[in-house]
């Protein structure tokens, strides 16, 4: 499977996860998805998923359940912080290069943002979606 | 005398000689070449101190008499001396190797998130809008854009700064991180990086690191306003200079006044930064080399 078609796919399963209001089974997803697409394929993308850590697996009897392992509001600020944290004090890494930012305000607004209600911000961990907390 | 020289002229580019270079604004006008020159001073400075450290063992040997030679103190000085160039050597190696490893693993993980969240519908329509990068659209009330630099590049801007930008803004901000991409700005970036942390004290690597990372942002801001035009580039830059960054705002300054550095300044950069490695290397090594050689029964 291509690339391309791949992370399309990734995305269409994760706009599932953050619509649903609990935790889907793959046959409940692979319905979901509108396209001819092997059940296999979705379990195996779910798999992905679950190992970066984005995607939460937990057991329901004899299946398995999954859910958003955070926000999509949370992951991109995630995100966020993680490009401007390059651009920090302290660069140690030159992750993403290059950003153009508003300053360095908006990056304290934005890490305030998201330790006020969520105690520590979570750090992204593979295959650890479990203790990632949810908003 | 050359293990001595060659000291003076690491200290010199450890010290004074960044020091001087990164308060001044001629750098500015020629930002390719004043890279290159400092590419070529913190690689002088590396060979310097290495090249000091092992043709202090070697003169010191020769200077000695043949009864001195035996001697502890002299068995311990060349032992120091020797221990010194390869804790020099590892130490920027180790580091280099390291930085690169966490960075690429950093990066796949940050480009494999990106895609995630990416607005596909979004992208999908900008695409056309001049980067040749895959283009990603993120949710966010901050207005951003930066590159993710690698094998698989990736352009990210986030819905803020599009409504902020206008049609042409936008395409001088995607030419400008195109350009860094381009380029492999980050490669740049790395090696001055990987200097600061292998030796982030009594040299002025952070200087150098800081420095370097304003002229490739100038660079690419250049490679923008050529593709698309100075009111283009200097209306994205007042875009993000809201927030008072004084970096943004000496990027968007130096657009405005549409300084051009000369060719004669460029050239002159060049032959400066071609000096800085050559000139110790012709007057200093080679000399030394011919007298060690032979002495050490090498060469004849």
């Amino acid at each position: 499977m291509c690339d391309v078609a791949l992370g399309e796919l990734e995305r269409a399963v994760m706009a599932q996860l953050w619509a649903a209001r609990g935790p889907l089974t793959v046959r409940e997803v692979h319905e979901g998805l509108e396209r001819e697409l092997a059940y296999t394929t979705v379990m195996t993308v779910l798999g992905r998923l679950a190992k970066k850590g984005v995607v939460r697996q937990e057991r329901d009897g004899k299946a398995y359940r999954y859910a958003a392992a955070s926000t999509r509001e949370q992951l991109t600020a995630e995100l966020m912080l993680d490009a401007l944290g390059d651009v920090g004090e302290d660069r140690t890494a030159a992750l993403v290069a290059f950003v153009d930012r508003v300053g360095p305000e908006e990056a304290a607004a934005l890490r305030a943002a998201l330790m006020d209600g969520r105690g520590a911000v979570p750090a992204p961990r593979e295959g650890d979606g479990a203790t990632t907390p949810e908003s | 005398m050359a293990s001595v020289w060659l000291a003076v002229l690491a200290l010199a580019l450890a010290g004074p000689v960044p020091s001087a270079l990164a308060r001044a604004r001629w750098p500015q006008r020629v930002p390719r070449a004043a890279i290159v020159l400092w590419q070529a001073i913190a690689v002088a400075a590396v060979l310097a101190a290495v090249g000091s450290a092992l043709a202090a063992p070697e003169e010191l040997l020769r200077a000695l008499g043949p009864e001195d030679r035996e001697g502890t103190p002299v068995i311990v000085a060349v032992a120091v001396a020797a221990t010194l160039a390869g804790l020099i050597v590892l130490r920027l190696s180790g580091v280099l190797v390291l930085l690169a490893v966490r960075t690429r693993r950093r990066r796949a993980r940050h480009r494999d998130m990106v895609d995630l969240l990416d607005h596909a519908e979004r992208s999908a329509v900008l695409g056309g809008s001049g980067a040749k990068a895959v283009l990603r659209v993120l949710d966010g009330a901050v207005p951003f854009a930066y590159c993710v630099p690698g094998r698989a590049p990736r352009v990210v801007i986030t819905e803020a700064a599009l409504d902020t930008l206008d049609a042409d803004e936008l395409r001088a901000v995607l030419a400008h991180e195109q350009a860094h991409l381009d380029a492999r700005h980050d490669l740049v970036r790395e090696g001055f990086v990987a200097l600061h942390q292998a030796f982030p004290v009594l040299v002025r690597s952070r200087q150098a690191r800081d420095v370097v990372g304003l002229l490739l942002e100038m660079l690419a801001d250049d490679a923008a306003r050529h593709r698309c035009s100075d009111a283009a580039m200097a209306g994205a830059l007042e875009a993000f200079v809201a927030g008072g960054d004084p970096e943004v705002v000496s990027r968007l300054e130096r657009v405005r006044a549409r300084r051009c550095g000369g060719r004669a300044l460029a050239t002159g950069t060049y032959l400066a930064a071609a000096a800085v490695v050559v000139v110790p290397t012709v007057a200093i090594v080679i000399p030394w080399l011919s007298v060690a050689l032979p002495a050490a029964g090498v060469l004849r």
